[in-house]
């Protein structure tokens, strides 16, 4: 057992250390952060990625092999505890006297307690929770499987992310059609929603699924669980040639020099949520904002014969440069989505550890395997453990009787 | 309605040196009185925080002002708790004056009442929540009692005798209990984050420290099957474990942000 307290001690050291360094960072960083020699030995010890270096994954190993030592290997152990307990106690001489007052109380206070009875002998015994015997194999066994499993979801899952403008559709490794519908990032009251309404189409088994999905809700379709990570609001602008009249809305994420002859055209540097303007008239920039844009601002620059004149544009606004008319839209806001595959059979395997776990606890703490031989002369308590309580309600109702 | 939550503060303060008093003049009378106060204290904590909840039309547990005081209120319910079952006024040693300094650590935090964002919108958020403001009252509580040990032993009394056996027994089974919900609560937040973000775990400091907090009780528990981990050493361990309890509750908020920052 001490070996086991010995890695779990250096658990604790390994976890302090992953969360008062910062991890997985550049090289330049640690040296900014905490200077040369101690950069030095963060990198050569692995400090910098606590959680995934070899000596830690040896230690998780070695934890697994020991519980299975206290789980699994002494298993047999556990059961002889259980069976040996009764018959002990049903052989065993009292250790605390009776009188008959005491005894009448006794007995009535184990029944109100729950105890069951059998008979051994001259002795009655009394006990409860044998079962609870077993509250430390199942902690023990559902922790090494947490391990085990937690270790099996993360390796077998895989996640992509991906942001898919509204309307349009992607293909998802194995053929299954992901179309996002539509997506808002405030509720009809004004409320921070972000919720993305997808369709999903297996093409081979035809079928489909429609579902509104958000933080903390998101969807299930075949192997895939798809996710509301992020957001983010795209510029959009109309631009017309007016040569030929061919006409296309393009998306604006990142700055970008729209032009049709090289020379003149427009160059997108920013959007901006709102403005707010001063009584002077001057306009301040509302530079972000988690809700949606409502009083939307593109910064840009107008390129024309040579010279480059800065802009601020608004939906609906009109800008004619060289042959083209760059048209401002309502920017759209567009969801960020989290993608992984999963295999639902080991999802389901870490729920029920998870539920094995705080059974076992719930056994080892509140069902304490407790025997009580009582003859007509006295008692004794046997148990897997010091049983304080117990003991001091006992001495407390026997000194009642006896006032 | 804020008064009511000052109203309490004021009222556990009263208890708190009232049961100070009783227990440093040995007074049982005045131990007595401290428990009415709390009780008291208890009842308007509770309206507090009833209101609170039908004005925010949520638990309020969504934030550090929110979370301290659900965790001061666990704190006095749970004394309360103990004393229906024990019937002796000493139990209240700890739950007294826990639930009047984190009341008072819940004054200095920002009150308004917000709308909860949309990361805590989720059927896990009463559970997970909720149990880690019992299990850090849990384990505060057997710290206090913790203190009381090591007083009465300071007094003279040997550590064979009932009171301190009481005691000791206390401390174990609060620990048991403290640990029990922090594992409710760490399943209960992977099962969340799983939901939310895709992964049952990313070490994110708020994550870390609650598994340093769980480990170091799970190392408690096992040395306390050695005999000779009872007694003196269980309540110096079960003081020096609520600092950690109090760094995973406050501590990593303030020094290490990361995913649960909202908590802030
Ligand atoms: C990795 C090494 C570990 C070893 C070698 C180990 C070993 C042991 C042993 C020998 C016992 C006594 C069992 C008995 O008397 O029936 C025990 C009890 C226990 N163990 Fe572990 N254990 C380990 C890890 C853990 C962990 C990580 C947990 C956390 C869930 C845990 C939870 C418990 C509990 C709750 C008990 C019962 C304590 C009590 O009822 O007071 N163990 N362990």
């Amino acid at each position: 057992m001490q070996f086991g307290m010995a890695l779990l001690l250096i658990v604790i050291l390994c976890s302090v250390a992953g969360s008062l360094i910062v991890q997985q960072r550049s090289a330049m960083e640690y040296v900014t952060r905490y200077g040369e020699k101690q950069a030095d030995l963060i990198l050569s010890l692995g400090l910098d990625h606590v959680f995934s270096t070899p000596w830690f994954i040896a230690v998780m190993i070695l934890l697994c092999l020991n519980l299975t030592f206290c789980s699994i290997v002494r298993l047999p152990k556990t059961v002889r505890q259980a069976k040996a307990l009764l018959h002990r106690a049903g052989h065993a001489a009292a250790d605390h006297s009776l009188t008959d007052k005491q005894h009448e109380k006794l007995t009535a206070f184990l029944q109100q307690r729950g105890f069951s009875t059998r008979q051994s002998g001259e002795s009655t015994v009394y006990y409860k929770h044998l079962f609870g015997f077993y509250g430390s194999f199942l902690t023990h066994l559902s922790f090494l499987l947490l391990l085990i499993v937690g270790a099996l979801v993360m390796v077998t899952a895989t996640v992509t992310d991906t942001t898919v403008m509204p309307g349009d559709t992607i293909t998802l490794e194995d053929g299954t059609l992901l179309t996002v519908n539509a997506f808002r990032i405030e509720d009809e009251t004004g409320s921070l929603d972000y919720t993305s309404l997808l369709t999903l189409t297996n093409p081979n088994t035809q079928r489909t699924l429609s579902r509104e999905i958000r933080v903390n809700e998101p969807m299930n379709f075949g192997p895939y669980k798809v996710y509301q990570q992020t957001y983010g609001t795209a510029g959009k602008v109309l631009i017309e040639n007016l040569e030929n009249g061919a006409a296309e809305e393009i998306y604006l994420t990142e700055s970008c020099f729209l032009t049709l002859n090289g020379v003149d055209g427009l160059f997108y540097q920013a959007l901006y949520p709102g403005y707010v303007q001063e009584e002077d008239g001057t306009v301040t920039l509302i530079t972000s904002s988690s809700y949606a844009y409502h009083d939307p601002v593109y910064d840009v620059l107008s390129v024309a014969e040579g010279t480059m004149t800065p802009v601020l544009a608004f939906p609906e606004d009109e800008m004619t440069l060289g042959n083209v008319r760059f048209t401002f839209m309502e920017p759209a806001a567009y969801p960020g989505l989290r993608i992984k595959t999963i295999h639902s059979e080991l999802l389901y395997a870490l729920y029920a550890v998870f539920a094995l776990m705080v059974i076992g606890l719930a056994l080892c703490f509140f069902a304490v395997p407790t025997a009580i031989t009582v003859t007509r002369e006295g008692y004794a308590l046997h148990s897997s453990k010091p049983q304080t309580g117990l003991m001091i309600d006992i001495e407390a109702c026997l000194t009642q009787e006896e006032n | 309605m804020d008064i009511l939550f000052f109203a309490a503060l004021i009222v556990y303060f009263a208890a708190a040196v009232i049961q100070l008093c009783g227990i440093a003049l040995g007074k049982n009378a005045w131990c007595r009185i401290a428990r009415w106060a709390l009780l008291g204290g208890f009842v308007l904590h509770t309206a507090f925080t009833a209101w609170r909840g039908v004005v925010a039309q949520r638990i309020p547990l969504a934030n550090q002002f929110e979370f301290a005081s659900g965790f001061a209120w666990s704190a006095a319910l749970l004394g309360l708790l103990l004393h229906r079952r024990l019937r002796q006024e000493w139990v209240l040693a700890a739950s007294i004056p826990v639930a009047f300094l984190v009341l008072s650590y819940a004054a200095f935090q920002p009150m308004e009442i917000k709308e909860l964002m949309p990361a805590l919108r989720s059927t896990w958020f009463a559970l997970h929540i909720g149990s880690a403001t019992f299990s850090y009252a849990a384990f505060a509580i057997s710290g206090g009692l913790g203190v009381y040990y090591l007083m009465q032993l300071k007094k003279g009394r040997a550590e064979t005798d009932v009171r301190l056996l009481q005691t000791d027994h206390m401390i174990y089974r609060l620990i048991c209990l403290g640990f029990l919900l922090l594992t409710v609560v760490i399943l209960s937040g992977a099962i969340w984050a799983e939901q939310a973000w895709s992964r049952w775990w990313s070490w994110d400091p708020k994550e870390t420290w609650a598994l340093i907090t769980w480990i170091l009780y799970a190392i408690f528990l096992h040395q306390r099957i050695r005999k000779k981990w009872q007694g003196k050493r269980m309540a110096w361990f079960a003081i020096i474990a609520v600092i950690c309890v109090l760094f995973t509750f406050a501590g990593v908020n303030k020094l290490l942000p990361g995913l649960h920052s909202y908590a802030v």
